[in-house]
């Protein structure tokens, strides 16, 4: 086993695997920007370097450094968490170069996946479902329409230079194809100079779900069942979940297989995630391999108590898989809420600044896996997650209530959050029902604005404030407020430090 | 003692008075009788007729910032710039000439010059934030009186990056 592994992140995911590695009775080295000096991850390491300016690029994101760094404190294995470096062929394929593990699967399985176009042939080619559709684009429009129909309506048109919805046009019937092919084609020209278009199969109101896999180094392969992520906001999830309401045993165990002849098939090693659309008539395909541990790998741990972070460490270490497939349970349910910075009421935008005061939730099947302390500084920086609170219960309807509460015990004052929204989500009839589609935001939350607030609650807000002000006056300062007059010795004193001289 | 709040843009006036260790809170006509216990800077339990309740807050230089039951409110002291801002169509007509970033971020692009006309909805400049872009744009037809940020600045939501003027 590893002595000492370097942790190539920050925020809640540093936070995860140091821990992970203090049980496990290695020592956990951390990076940090000039802007995380004062981060949590820093704090909860055994070890600290500093790596760079603020910016990614100049520090979580420059691979020399990284690099250096973990050679300069003798760590053996490097942990990407997820972002950042994680998914970057290039950085495996340095750590294997200089000799140190990279914690994760190997480079070249890293770049077949990574690679839309050839890992979709490769997929294709093993027999793979994939979403069908044109394999160039052709100049004849007659051939488009023999090219639907191979398909099969409805259909959509895409700009083969596109994305972001501009060119996109769906057809529902052959008579409709000719005039969005025309649309598209000019949408596409204006918007990327390039008119090309093609065809693929239009999935609807599909479900993402998408299975956990593990593969030690020894080609044995097992899957830890789905997680389904539908519920997203401009392609972010924010609230995952294990089971699917969708899958039955039978869908379940055949996509479960087809996820491991994805890892087979690509070559790939340690955690993965094969992601699917999965179609309202419980067909589904191919999209692609996260080749990470992913945000919402607790839901997997909860519901089959296999610690994800453990288990890449082990794999990585050389160890085999302990357990076999037909052992693997999912016990339970398990939701998961992503926390972010953010201003629902500002059209979601990210907010940063101070923490002011953090609650954490907790009780029984709650967990809180957190970046954020009272006090501390949310930077500009980086991708706007706090926090993950993930629930556990016997059901799905007991998981919901028991997320419900956990969001109403988690405060966090002083930047804006998305906890209200969650709140709002979580509670709404459809998501009871199961109705996850990956349009539910779009569809059930168009314009959001907070709940109208009771107004008792106003009234004892605004008690609060008073009290707060009260206490204000009495103690010449008080809470929240500048110190005014109150004699402290550190006023006086200027410029010091412990030790001092240096 | 009384105190004066805005709350959701309008005043409140709250009064307290002490009565044999219990609270009299009066809010307008109404008023009740709690029993209050500070349990540590940022938290409040409150007892109201046996009901209780444990209120959060914490307080930056612009507001006091309370949680009750899972909701938020925002509350401010009255102060000269917040009565201004109150003023109606002249304060938004001012908002639209001082071009402010929507969160704190990094210019990533100017796309006016000093002296520019520019359009209603043109697109004044980029800010990005936790690796998202914003584009910033104008909400009236002018000119750009001055520019005040430049590419790679850090910014505050304060901050003004772009003076316009009307034509």
């Amino acid at each position: 086993m590893f002595k000492k592994i370097l942790i190539a992140n920050r925020g809640e995911i540093a936070v995860r695997v140091i821990k992970a590695c203090q049980e496990l009775g290695i020592t956990a080295t951390a990076v940090y920007s000039e802007a995380d000096r004062s981060s949590l991850h820093v704090q909860s390491a055994d070890e600290a370097v500093y790596v760079g300016a603020a910016p990614a690029g100049e520090s979580y994101l420059n691979i020399d450094v990284i690099i250096q760094a973990a050679k300069d404190t003798g760590c053996e294995a490097i942990h990407p968490g997820y972002g950042f470096l994680a998914e970057n062929a290039e950085f495996v394929l340095r750590c294997e170069e200089e000799g140190i593990v990279f914690i994760g699967p190997n480079s070249k399985a890293m770049k077949l996946v990574g690679d839309k176009i050839r890992s979709r042939l490769a997929m294709e080619k093993a027999g793979i479902p994939i979403i069908p559709g044109m394999k160039g684009d052709l100049q004849d429009p007659s051939k488009y329409i023999s090219e639907a129909e191979i398909i099969g309506y409805p259909v959509m048109v895409k700009a083969s230079a596109g994305g972001g919805g501009k060119g996109m046009r769906i057809v529902y019937k052959e008579a409709d194809l000719r005039p969005a092919l025309e649309a598209g084609k000019r949408e596409a020209k204006a918007a990327f100079g390039n008119d090309s278009v093609y065809l693929e199969k239009y999935i609807e109101e599909p479900r993402h779900v998408e299975f956990q896999v593990l593969a030690d180094n020894f080609s044995n392969t097992v899957h830890i069942f789905e997680r389904e992520c539908s519920i997203q906001r401009r392609h972010q999830k924010i609230v995952e979940e294990s089971p699917s309401v969708a899958l039955e045993t039978d869908l379940r165990e055949k996509m479960g297989k087809v996820a491991c002849k994805v890892i087979q098939v690509s070559g790939y090693n340690n955690t993965g995630t094969v992601e699917f659309l999965l179609d309202k008539d419980k067909k589904f395909y191919f999209l692609e391999v996260n080749a990470r541990l992913q945000v919402e790998h607790p839901v997997t741990e909860l519901i089959s108590g296999i610690d994800l972070v453990l288990q890449q460490i082990e794999i990585a270490a050389g160890k085999k898989l302990a357990f076999k497939q037909k052992e693997l349970q999912q016990k339970g349910h398990a939701i998961e809420c992503r926390i972010y910075a953010e201003d629902p009421q500002n059209n979601f935008l990210p907010s940063s600044g101070k923490v002011l005061f953090l609650k954490e939730p907790s009780g029984p099947g709650v967990r809180f896996d957190c970046g954020i302390y009272s006090g501390c500084d949310v930077p500009v920086y980086y991708d706007p997650i706090l926090a993950k609170l993930i629930v556990w219960a016997e059901n799905r309807d007991k998981a919901c209530r028991r997320m419900l509460k956990a969001l109403a015990d988690c405060v966090v004052l002083g930047i804006k959050t998305n906890i209200e929204f969650l709140k709002d989500l979580i509670g709404h009839p459809r998501f009871k029902e199961g109705k996850t589609t990956t349009n539910f935001i779009q569809k059930n939350f168009p314009n959001w604005s907070p709940p109208e607030k009771p107004e008792n609650l106003k009234e004892l807000a605004l008690s609060a404030a008073a009290f707060n002000s009260q206490k204000s006056s009495f103690q010449g300062g008080g809470y929240g407020a500048e110190p005014k007059e109150v004699y402290s010795p550190w006023t006086k004193l200027g410029k010091w430090s412990i030790g001092g001289g240096k | 003692m009384d105190y004066e709040f805005i709350i959701d843009g309008a005043l409140a006036e709250v009064s307290l008075d002490k009565k044999e260790e219990k609270f009299i809170i009066s809010l307008g006509k109404k008023s009740f009788k709690a029993d209050i216990c500070w349990i540590s800077e940022n938290v409040i339990s409150l007892l109201l007729g046996g009901k209780s309740y444990c209120l959060h807050l914490a307080s930056d230089k612009k507001q006091t910032h309370i949680n009750i039951n899972g909701h938020y409110f925002y509350i401010k002291e009255p102060s000269d710039e917040t009565l201004d801002f109150a003023g109606g169509e002249q304060a938004s007509e001012k908002d639209a000439l001082f071009i402010k970033a929507p969160m704190p971020g990094k210019v990533i692009k100017i796309y006016v010059k000093e002296k520019q006309a520019v359009r209603k909805n043109q697109t004044l400049a980029v800010v990005e934030a936790m690796k998202m872009e914003n584009e910033i744009k104008s909400s009236l037809e002018g000119q750009v009186k001055k520019i005040n940020a430049a590419p790679g600045d850090l910014v505050d939501p304060d901050m003004v990056l772009i003076e316009l003027e009307k034509k």
